[in-house]
């Protein structure tokens, strides 16, 4: 009885850390994302103060591209578009990953209980 | 205890914890704030660098070579600079231009530090909020060790309310007690106007003393019986102060004695209304073991019962019912009169005390109708006088007596025994009204007389003394002049020595 409960608490455990190696993950990724959005920002801030007399160059790779100012504008603000769409994504997926682990917290607290009381027993006839 | 004290330890550990996670991101703020703050500077530095950079066409630098190397070069195109702006995007642009570009960005410097400034004040203060709560905790280690005692106290005071019910019945009894220790004293003020109010409580050897007493009584009044009424009279005037308490105690006894015929003639729960407030007292001696609280109460429902009390004495004395009739007439003008009179004589006291028991109703009105010097036994007797058998009455009521005495001792001795305090009020009530006895010889007949005085009977308990003082000395002016300034002194003397003798 007792090891049957044991395995359950340890699959959940081990569910309930990969969950929170996702959360962390998600975390993480959406942190870069932030420091991106923040970047980027600036960079659209920044590409609003320059006018049309300056060149915008683009590094991709070892390579500086040239690019039109609006151009770049444009590409500065679909990049932020997407930053904001990858973070709102994060946030809905933190939210869910965050559901799941509480509910594998309940879970493993249920189990814990159950162990405690699967061991407890044994104990108390011993 | 355990749980607790693991609680606390956790707590602590909890605390600490708290406290790390607060101080790294105090000192990640603060890394950070030097960090923003060198970049600051850094843009500080070229801003100035970009304002002086354009003053001249050319420059002489040395031109970093690897990590290693530098090597001589000449810096041109001064006002030609290209900025990266972020995500690998790069403007060329004026000194100027970047400039305004370096404003921006140290803009963005400062509301950084300002952010971090305010991350690390928060955390700064949670930290202390932190060290604040871990000495509260630690601190309230103790009280937190309160708390369980508390929780503790908290089980116990379960215990506690449950005890606290008893508390309550125990004061309730304590209440009782004291409660009847009042109603007892208030009895014995309000009977005892005397003043034997200070004991009530007597001892066995007391009690016993009483009782001999009253037997030696209870022995001359039989005797006083055997002779003339006129003669008994007389002697209770003339009785010295010791012939008085003795004849009060008698007048006790009487009643007591009424009470034993009360018993007899009718049920026990007659009893009370048949002999009206001595009889209550009775009563509730005899009650006491159910309630003493009831003592109290008892005497109202005396009064009310002494309505009652008249069929009983009919049927106790048939032939006397007609003459009871007469003698409520009697009491009824005499209790007008007394009304009529008010309060004003100092006889009125000894009356009223007289009037309280339906028993001295009976005498005076037994007074009344004699004309002559019989007073006491004048009730039993002006019936039998009524009926031209006095000689007879007396005989019958002394026999009466003395059935009524052996139930009367039996119910005494029981009523000592069991309550000293009731033994005191009876005395006093008998006190007030010594010629009583031969109105309790005739109890039967004092239930009836109360049936048909209703109001002075009422009016008695509630102001008893005002109708009782015009009725008492006349009559005993007329019967007995020197009786009635006697009988006050008499009686307080009584009452005195009863309570000294108690003493």
């Amino acid at each position: 009885m007792a090891e049957a409960i044991q395995k359950k608490l340890q699959a959940e455990l081990e569910k309930y850390q990969q969950v929170q190696k996702d959360v962390s993950k998600s975390m993480s990724a959406r942190q870069k994302l932030e420091a991106q959005l923040t970047e980027n920002n600036i960079v659209k801030e920044e590409l609003h103060l320059l006018d049309s007399q300056n060149t915008v160059y683009k590094l991709i790779g070892p390579v500086l591209v040239k690019q039109d100012l609006d151009e770049a504008k444009a590409t500065v603000g679909k990049r932020l578009e997407y930053i904001n769409g990858e973070i709102q994504r994060y946030e809905t997926l933190l939210k869910d990953m965050e559901r799941k682990s509480e509910q594998h917290r309940e879970v493993l607290a249920s189990l814990q209980q159950e162990y405690q009381r699967a061991q407890g027993i044994p104990v108390a006839k011993a | 205890m355990a749980g607790n004290m693991n609680a606390n330890y956790d707590l602590p550990q909890g605390v600490e914890r708290l406290k790390e996670e607060h101080r790294k991101v105090v000192k990640d703020c603060k890394g950070q704030i030097t960090h923003w703050k060198k970049v600051e500077k850094d843009y500080e530095s070229l801003q100035e660098r970009l304002v002086t950079l354009p003053d001249k066409l050319s420059y002489d630098i040395m031109v970093p070579f690897g990590p290693l190397a530098f090597m001589p070069g000449k810096l041109v195109h001064t006002n030609e600079l290209t900025v990266l702006l972020g995500d690998n995007w790069f403007a060329k642009c004026s000194a100027k231009q970047a400039e305004t570009l370096v404003e921006h960005r140290k803009k963005h410097v400062k509301n950084k530090l300002d952010d971090l400034h305010k991350v690390m004040k928060n955390f700064q203060s949670r930290a202390g909020f932190t060290e604040d709560l871990e000495k509260m905790t630690n601190d309230n280690g103790d009280f937190v060790d309160i708390k369980e005692k508390v929780e503790e106290e908290e089980a116990g005071t379960k215990g506690k309310h449950r005890v606290a019910h008893k508390p309550k019945s125990k004061p309730k009894e304590e209440y009782v007690v004291q409660l009847e220790e009042e109603r007892e004293e208030e009895e014995e003020e309000a009977e005892g106007e005397d003043g034997e109010s200070s004991k009530r409580v007597l001892s066995e050897e007391e009690l016993w003393a009483r009782l001999d007493e009253l037997e030696r009584m209870e022995d001359e009044q039989d005797e006083r019986d055997r002779m003339d009424s006129t003669d008994t009279n007389g002697e209770d005037t003339s009785s010295s102060s010791s012939e008085e308490e003795k004849e009060a105690e008698a007048g006790r006894e009487a009643q007591v004695n009424g009470q034993s015929q009360c018993e007899n003639q009718a049920s026990v729960s007659h009893i009370v209304q048949v002999n009206g407030i001595a009889k209550p007292q009775h009563d509730e001696e005899a009650k006491e073991d159910d309630d003493e609280e009831e003592e109290g109460s008892s005497l109202p429902t005396i009064y009310f019962c002494h309505t009652v009390e008249p069929k009983k004495v009919r049927i106790n004395t048939g032939k006397n019912t007609t003459l009871k009739f007469s003698d409520r007439k009697e009491q009824k003008q005499q209790g007008k009169r007394k009304k009529k009179n008010g309060k004003t004589n100092s006889h009125s006291i000894q009356e009223h005390h007289k009037i309280t028991s339906p028993s001295d109703i009976y005498r005076v009105f037994v007074d009344v109708l004699n004309g002559e010097l019989v007073p006491r036994k004048s009730i039993l007797k002006s019936r039998s006088r009524e009926n031209s058998v006095c000689s007879d009455t007396s005989e019958s009521s002394t026999a009466d007596f003395e059935e009524r005495r052996t139930f009367f001792g039996r119910a005494q001795s029981h009523d000592d025994a069991t309550h000293s305090d009731a033994s005191d009020g009876i005395t006093e009530e008998d006190s007030p009204s010594i010629s009583l006895y031969p109105n309790g010889r005739f109890e039967a007949f004092s239930g009836t007389v109360v049936e048909k005085d209703p109001l002075p009977s009422s009016i008695p308990h509630l102001t008893i003394a005002p109708p009782a003082l015009p009725t008492i000395p006349e009559r005993k002016q007329e019967e007995v002049s020197s009786e009635v300034p006697q009988e006050p002194i008499k009686r307080v003397s009584k009452f005195k020595a009863a309570r000294l003798q108690q003493k």
